[in-house]
């Protein structure tokens, strides 16, 4: 096939037509451009509104869980196998919240090649006291570093500065817990922990990670210090966070650790499977949109090349009488509605990427979110491929019924219709 | 040896009421013939034409072309046909006005690419020579006058060096001097170059000057001479 001769035509026909074309054009590039735009500012907020919650929550979560003990003797007694055995008023067990072994259980994680890395943390109920008011509230013993590498902490502690936690008797405060305690920096606070010992900590900072009622409790120590604080050896953990390379492999992974360690583990789908519901129903929506754009750009160019065609009919005739077959009229038209599908296209990507970027630097500050100063937006090179596959897809679809009907035109017709 | 058979051909037009335009329509043109046909307006002459040039498929009988069957093939290969054999000229011009002069008469030569684009472009010039209209190849057919567009149809009916040229009515929508000179060129090509010519006319003058006149009358061959 003789596509260079068909491409040629396709391109005399479109410079005869050349406003109608780029007007088409146009239309596409439009639609392109805030396909793109929209679903790059969609996505960065979601991102970024799923971040405040994910990139603080590990993807695995081993401790230790109160519960009742699930094999009572009854069970194992082979007189009462047979039956349906009913307990009343069953008793957690005494068990420890410290995670047995942590140190090896850490080590195996840690070479792991699934892990991207693990940080161990000690979670306790406190009392703050404030004149005679005993306000209650957690205190996350953390390893600072680890917690900042894996967790993002950094961003979040707001004022004051996170490496002073390093040393012992040291505290930062959750931002609403602080306002509560009239506690400003370099204040000394006082500390009882829920097993009666008191305990005088120095604030350094502020932590604001934007959720109230999370600031209103949440207080963040090093290690030492909590283990101090509740008088137990450097070995005491009661969490071991797992941060993986790939968070969807956390369902599986979390049961096979749960087995090998024999110790309770949550995965992050679990913990938070709302936050996936919405990401996945605003990116549904943002889809519906850019694609309705696209439909909308569609019919202008059906209705454009209709038009030509229509204008076109003596072209077409005289084309088909010097031995164009029916389908290489059909390849004209469609060459012509994927050009414009296609210069469209790359010029709606490249506005849509400079729009983003106009959207990038539009302020945005909000008490909420302490790291962001403007709107966020994601680059992410899967929107641009998907709304330059669109555009092609479209325009091709917009071409082809015109282009059906070109390929269908008799030139006897025509040409005796003179 | 003919190159154009046609053999009882039929043609009805269903319009509210059947028609039959055209009544067992039987000849043949021979290889290097320079073939007019004649008749009233309305008798069926360019419906037959159509016909015999493959365009409309809408027929009974049967047509054959360089000894080849060409009734009931596709349209696919009947555009190829058209292309490679057969050389058209009608009666309104027919110009691609999107394209020069030149490109409107390489058109037929790059679709069926037998030869490189830079000898069918010289293969164009001497056609258009031929014509004298070598000096107007750049310009775009919409700048051309009627005369000069049908002489570059001509042209452009050459460039394959077909079997056959078909004409409807060439010299109808031109005055007297531009016919004449239409017309001087079909008979040089008819003497100069033995092209196999049948030419649709109802100008007596230009029928008088072919090697034969088919006459119709109502759907019917009434003569052949």
């Amino acid at each position: 096939m003789n596509w260079s001769l068909i491409l040629e035509i396709a391109r005399a026909l479109m410079l005869a037509r050349i406003k109608q074309t780029l007007i088409a054009a146009v239309g596409v590039m439009f639609s392109i451009t805030m396909f793109v735009a929209l679903l790059g500012f969609m996505n960065g907020l979601n991102g970024l509104l799923d971040g405040l919650i994910l990139n603080r929550t590990p993807h695995i979560r081993l401790y230790n869980e109160i519960k009742p003990n699930p094999n009572q003797p009854i069970d194992q007694s082979r007189e009462f196998s047979g039956g349906v055995n009913i307990i009343r008023s069953i008793k957690p067990s005494t068990s420890r919240l410290s995670i047995y072994n942590s140190a090896s259980i850490i080590q195996t994680l840690e070479s792991d090649p699934r892990v991207l890395g693990v940080s161990p943390k000690i979670s306790t109920q406190v009392f703050f006291n404030v004149g005679t008011i005993d306000l209650t509230g957690l205190v996350n013993g953390i390893d600072v570093e680890k917690e900042a590498q894996l967790f993002a902490f950094t961003d979040y502690v707001t004022e004051g500065n996170y490496g002073d936690l390093n040393q012992i008797n040291t505290i930062i405060l959750g931002k609403g817990a602080a306002d509560r305690m009239l506690a400003s920096i370099g204040d000394v606070i006082q500390v009882t922990t829920a097993q009666g010992n008191r305990m005088q900590l120095k604030v350094v900072g502020y932590y604001q990670s934007g959720l109230g009622d999370f600031d209103n409790v949440n207080s963040y120590a090093s290690l030492s210090t909590v283990q101090k604080m509740l008088g137990e050896p450097p070995s005491y953990l009661t969490d071991i966070q797992v941060k993986l390379h790939d968070f969807n492999l956390a369902p599986p992974m979390a049961r096979e650790l749960e087995e090998v360690f024999e110790i309770d583990a949550d995965d992050i789908q679990t913990v938070n499977a709302q936050f996936e519901t919405g990401t996945q129903i605003r990116n549904l929506i943002s889809y519906a949109v850019g694609i309705t754009l696209l439909v909308v750009s569609g019919f202008g160019i059906y209705n454009i090349l209709n038009m030509m065609i229509y204008e076109k009919l003596d072209t077409i005739a005289i084309l088909k009488a010097i031995g164009f077959s029916p389908q290489d009229v059909n390849r004209v038209f469609i060459t012509i509605a994927l050009s414009i599908g296609l210069v469209g296209g790359v010029a709606g990507l490249i506005f849509g990427y400079l729009a983003g970027l106009a959207i990038d630097q539009v302020p945005f500050e909000t008490q909420a979110l302490p790291t962001i100063k403007t709107f966020p937006v994601d680059y992410n090179p899967k929107y641009y491929i998907i709304g330059g596959t669109f555009s092609l897809i479209t325009t091709y679809l917009a071409g082809y019924f015109p282009a059906r009907k070109a390929s269908g035109v008799d030139p006897v017709e025509i040409i005796r219709g003179k | 040896m003919s190159v154009l058979e046609a053999k009882n051909i039929d043609k009805f037009f269903f319009n509210a009421t059947t028609t039959q335009v055209l009544k067992k329509v039987s000849f043949q043109i021979d290889r290097g013939e320079f073939v007019s046909v004649m008749g009233k307006s309305g008798c069926g002459k360019s419906t037959l034409l159509y016909i015999l040039s493959t365009m409309d498929t809408d027929y009974k009988g049967e047509l054959i072309l360089d000894g080849e069957l060409i009734t009931g093939k596709s349209s696919e290969y009947l555009s190829r046909i058209r292309n490679e054999k057969i050389g058209f000229v009608f009666q309104f011009h027919y110009l691609l006005h999107e394209f020069s002069t030149l490109e409107n008469v390489m058109i037929p030569a790059l679709k069926l690419g037998k030869y490189t684009r830079e000898e069918i472009e010289h293969r164009a010039m001497e056609k258009l020579r031929i014509f004298d209209m070598q000096d107007h190849a750049l310009k775009k057919a919409n700048q051309l006058s009627g005369g000069q567009k049908q002489r570059v149809a001509i042209a452009r009916a050459l460039i394959n060096d077909p079997l056959l040229i078909m004409g409807d009515e060439p010299t109808g929508n031109l005055d007297k001097k531009n016919s004449d000179i239409v017309y001087a060129k079909f008979k040089e090509l008819a003497q100069d170059f033995g092209q196999t010519m049948l030419i649709v006319t109802h100008d007596p003058e230009f029928a008088a000057g072919t090697d034969r006149t088919i006459e119709m009358e109502d759907g019917r061959v009434v003569s052949f001479e």
